[in-house]
């Protein structure tokens, strides 16, 4: 029998983070929701007007962007996988000791804030530095023979500032895989990539849906790696909703266009979760259970 | 399994928890403003002046002041025994008023009682609502040495709201090693320079100059003239001509050698590193700008901003601060009081010919279609 | 085996560490070459990222001399310190409570986690800004520490969670059997096993949180951070002693992490000399991940 204090628990334990999330984002949100329906400007003033059309207005002529967003995003969020994965592995299974150092290493570019990294690789990507002329003799320079300005370094920026949202997931997960099913599935299957593939990589999975997931969303409605690394034509959605705010004051459809991003992202991540099976992130335990 | 008394039970309870916050959150919304504006400058408080004293808060752009304890405000401080908080988080006027603009909604500044902002954006707060209006009387020696060509501008005349910091000139960095021989905006659009080239992001900066390239004098310009130069830059924006466009980082691709050519401002020499560039005055002229000192509304101790305005107008430390920020003082008559290799810069001492076919910055008349039309650009 | 096979094991079986070693050079590249250009001379003591001046220690020596910068990075740390502290603590509940408990409202909950990651900058430090003014909280040092630990909560959960799911209650049961208390068990068998998801969430929200520029630039009033600091002096030259600071953070962090290393070396020395002692911690069982 569960008591009323055990029935509370889930209560207790979700409160503080449900109270802080409601005043300090549900409250705020509801304000910018209300604002996209108003009309008019800055100078003129905004009120309610129930304008419902702020929504496609936000929407038209910015489909590009979107796209490129999407693009961007997943490439980076693709490359951070493939670049991630092993490296989260290694690190769970080959380093020992030197885990947490590893780890750190890994957010360790963090501490120098994200422009002065970006600084020092934009020396190094330079149109005259010795490592693009390098890449231009293999021919591996977009645009015109230049790495800086271009979607190649956008995504690039995007990909190296993002890695450690898809590691320190993947590790947190990796981590509790229990090596001896590995074992026995390499006993099984006498290949190892099959052994990978049929029992790692399914076991894994939850650390990849939360990787994926912590990269990608808010990879999507970036706009600082297009504003620096990127040249005319980089632009994503996150700069326009940039240049609604600040650029041109107009805050109502700023504000529409953000809750459109918000929505086409929940949609993406719904049919995400659906694909790579609810349990991964969902993570009742009576339906992995079940799924066991 | 639980059963389903429990379940419903449970259900209830946690229905009842979800009632009770939705009603908590539109409760909290209902009292909630919205997005705020239409103010009107019709009654803008003056600022009283009076003893000099207490303390000041100062948000200006970086790199305008001498630091430490020979610069400006260690003078000033000795010798009125302000305390002074100098903050440089003016980096952009937009992205400035973007986040000050709810508190001077309300009547705040955040604590601050003197911002710096460029013409546009001063006459924006002013036009919002945000300033106060500043007495000539309570600043004589201000009044007494500002240069002339500064005292009527178009935006405010007589200077009720704004007084000048620093002026400059919108222009072109040229790397004479590479580019010696773009001398107009027009050059800039050559295909041999092709992804080699940066435009400043600020409209009233690039779509001025390159009206002016066509023949189109700003301050006369019709919507029509702002479109169609807009168009013109955007054609160059998908044929890959224009690298990318810039706030203040257009010094990275200078020095980096990545660009033969920038569009930027005059002071800008000291984060140059390139020996190459210099700046040069197009043929069909620049585009002059200043960044002025506004009191806001709600701003704590007035006396001490209006002491400041007029410490920073006497000669001797007005002269300092020229030949450290390298731009364009707003007292007249500095020549005789500077170094002399300084007096000679065309780009701290302008003289009239140097400037004779430069326009003031200007809005264009509707600025919100003109502003639309340039951010998708910007953004394409 | 001839020596090209034996190579070809060889690599074959360090395949995985080899590539890891790359990945992690990749990540510190741009702290290798901030550290460099620390040492580089420049006229006006400004970032150049060029060597042409030659070597110097000037501003290793000069480090601490700009009081704004030292403002800065402590008002940083100081504020991740407290965020990662309270969202990690606030996020790892939440999680516990999503994975473990069965509550109707869950999807909602889950929701409401996904959502702000999916809120551009922009939007959530202005509406932050916005009711913050409404309400009149001062702005400073608390609404930027309630901003940071806003936007971490999400972090924290979905990465806590891709450790949680699937986890193995049998060890709990068992310390239940054994006559262990809810919390009892909680401390010594579940936190334990937890911990490195715990660990890597709070890496992560102290990444999130000493980086963050966008909503802490709406919300810090006249309180200047780490990043926000940079941002404006990048605008006219960078001086050369951030760089300095940043290497010597990154420097401290990794001989922090690894004096913990070899502190917990010698520990497990000292119980492997005197085997009668009570081992901290949680009986280790082989192939879990409390033997390591």
């Amino acid at each position: 029998m569960r008591s009323l204090k055990q029935r509370l628990v889930p209560f207790w334990l979700l409160g503080p983070g449900l109270l802080w999330l409601i005043f300090f984002f549900v409250v705020p949100m509801y304000f910018m929701g209300e604002l996209a329906l108003y009309s008019g400007s800055l100078r003129s003033g905004f009120e309610l007007t129930w304008a419902f059309e702020n929504f496609p207005n936000a929407l038209s002529g910015h489909e590009e962007q979107i796209l490129r967003s999407f693009f961007y995003a997943g490439t980076a969020t693709l490359l951070c996988l493939l670049i991630g994965y092993p490296l989260a592995y290694a690190i769970a299974f080959r380093a020992g000791r030197f885990k947490t150092l590893l780890l750190f290493a890994v957010i360790a570019p963090f501490f120098t804030t994200y422009l002065i990294r970006t600084i020092a690789w934009k020396t190094i990507l330079s149109d005259d530095s010795p490592v693009v002329s390098v890449l231009q003799t293999l021919s591996l320079t977009p645009g015109d023979g230049r790495v800086l300005a271009t979607s190649g370094a956008v995504i690039a920026g995007l990909t190296y500032n993002f890695l450690p949202f898809m590691i320190l997931p993947l590790y947190a997960n990796l981590e509790r895989l229990d090596l001896r099913l590995v074992e026995a599935a390499k006993d099984l299957y006498s290949s190892s990539r099959t052994a990978f593939l049929k029992v790692t990589l399914p076991l894994t999975m939850p650390g990849i849906v939360a990787g994926v997931l912590l990269t990608f969303i808010p990879a999507f409605g970036d706009y600082i790696n297009a504003e620096l690394l990127g040249g005319t034509g980089q632009a994503m959605i996150g700069n326009v909703i940039q240049s609604l705010y600040l650029n041109q004051r107009n805050y109502p459809e700023a504000a529409a266009l953000s809750f459109l991003m918000m929505a086409l992202i929940l949609v993406i991540v719904l049919v995400y979760i659906r694909f790579a099976g609810t349990e991964a992130f969902m993570g009742d335990e009576d339906d992995a259970e079940g799924a066991k | 399994m639980v059963s389903k008394d429990r379940q419903q039970g449970g259900a209830a309870a946690v229905l009842a928890v979800m009632v009770a916050i939705v009603a908590l959150v539109l409760g909290l919304a209902a009292c909630g403003g919205g997005g705020g504006g239409g103010g009107d400058s019709s009654e803008a408080p003056t600022a009283k002046a009076g003893p000099v004293k207490g303390d000041l808060t100062i948000s200006n752009w970086p790199g305008y002041i001498e630091p430490g304890k020979d610069g400006t405000v260690a003078e000033f401080e000795d010798e009125t025994g302000v305390s002074v908080k100098y903050i440089e988080d003016v980096n952009d006027n937009e992205d400035f008023l973007g986040k000050l603009q709810p508190q001077l909604e309300q009547g705040e500044s955040g604590g601050r009682s003197i911002f710096v902002v460029t013409d546009w954006m001063a006459e924006l707060m002013y036009d919002l609502g945000y300033l106060q209006e500043i007495n000539s009387d309570d600043l004589p020696t201000v009044f007494e040495n500002m240069s002339a060509s500064l005292r009527d501008p178009s935006f405010d005349p007589g200077r009720k709201f704004s007084i000048p910091w620093q002026s400059g000139m919108t222009g072109i960095w040229v790397d004479q090693s590479k580019a010696p021989e773009i001398k107009s905006i027009n050059d800039l659009f050559d295909p041999k320079y092709k992804g080699k080239v940066t435009m400043l992001s600020e409209m009233r900066d690039t779509v001025a100059l390159v009206m002016k390239a066509e023949g189109v004098d700003p301050a006369e310009a019709t919507n029509e003239d702002w479109l169609a130069a807009i168009d013109k830059v955007k054609s160059a924006v998908d044929s890959g001509q224009i690298r990318r466009f810039t706030g203040n980082e257009y010094n990275e691709d200078l020095n980096a050698g990545n660009v033969v050519a920038a569009i930027g401002w005059s002071g800008d020499a000291s984060i140059i590193s390139n020996e190459n560039a210099e700046w040069v005055m197009p043929t069909e002229g620049c585009v002059l700008w200043s960044d002025n000192m506004v009191i806001p509304v709600g701003a704590p101790n007035t006396p001490a901003a209006l002491g400041w305005m007029e410490f920073v107008y006497q000669p001797e430390v007005a002269v300092k601060l020229a030949e450290y920020i390298t731009y364009v003082s707003p007292v007249e008559g500095l020549e005789d009081l500077a170094k002399p290799e300084v007096a000679k810069n065309p780009l701290v001492f302008p003289t009239p010919e140097f400037q004779k076919n430069c326009s003031t910055q200007v809005s264009p008349p509707d600025v919100e279609e003109v502003e639309e039309a340039w951010q998708d650009v910007l953004t394409g | 085996m001839s020596a090209a096979a034996r190579a070809w094991a060889w690599l074959r079986h360090n395949a995985l560490p080899i590539y890891a070693g790359l990945a992690v050079a990749y990540m510190l590249i741009p702290i290798v070459v901030i550290a460099v250009f620390s040492f580089g001379d420049t006229p006006k003591d400004k970032l150049t990222f060029t060597l042409d001046d030659g070597f110097t220690w000037e501003y290793w020596r000069t480090m601490f001399d700009i009081p704004e910068l030292n403002d800065a990075l402590s008002t940083s740390l100081r504020l991740a310190f407290f965020s990662t502290l309270i969202s990690t603590a606030i996020g790892t509940a939440m999680a516990i409570a999503l994975v473990r408990h069965r509550f109707r409202g869950k999807r909602l909950a889950n929701l409401l986690i996904v959502i702000p990651m999916a809120t551009p900058e922009v939007v959530i430090g202005a509406s932050l800004l916005s009711m913050f003014i409404y309400y009149t909280f001062a702005l400073g040092f608390t609404t930027l520490l309630i901003a940071h630990v806003m936007f971490s909560i999400s972090f924290v959960v979905v990465v806590v969670r891709s450790r949680l799911i699937g986890f193995d209650r049998n060890l709990e049961e068992a310390a239940a059997d054994l006559g262990a208390s809810p919390l009892t068990t909680f401390r010594t068998v579940t936190l334990p096993l937890l911990a490195p998801g715990v660990i890597a969430a709070a890496l992560l929200a102290f990444a999130l949180s000493i980086d963050d520029f966008v909503i802490s630039n709406f919300n810090s009033g006249t309180t200047v951070t780490f990043p926000l600091y940079v941002y404006g002096v990048s605008l006219r030259g960078i001086p050369v002693q951030v760089n300095a600071l940043a290497t010597l953070l990154f420097l401290v962090a990794v001989i922090a992490v690894s004096l913990v290393l070899v502190q917990q070396r010698r520990a497990e020395r000292m119980a492997a000399v005197q085997p009668e002692a009570e081992p901290d911690g949680p009986i280790p069982l082989p192939g879990t991940a409390a033997t390591q």
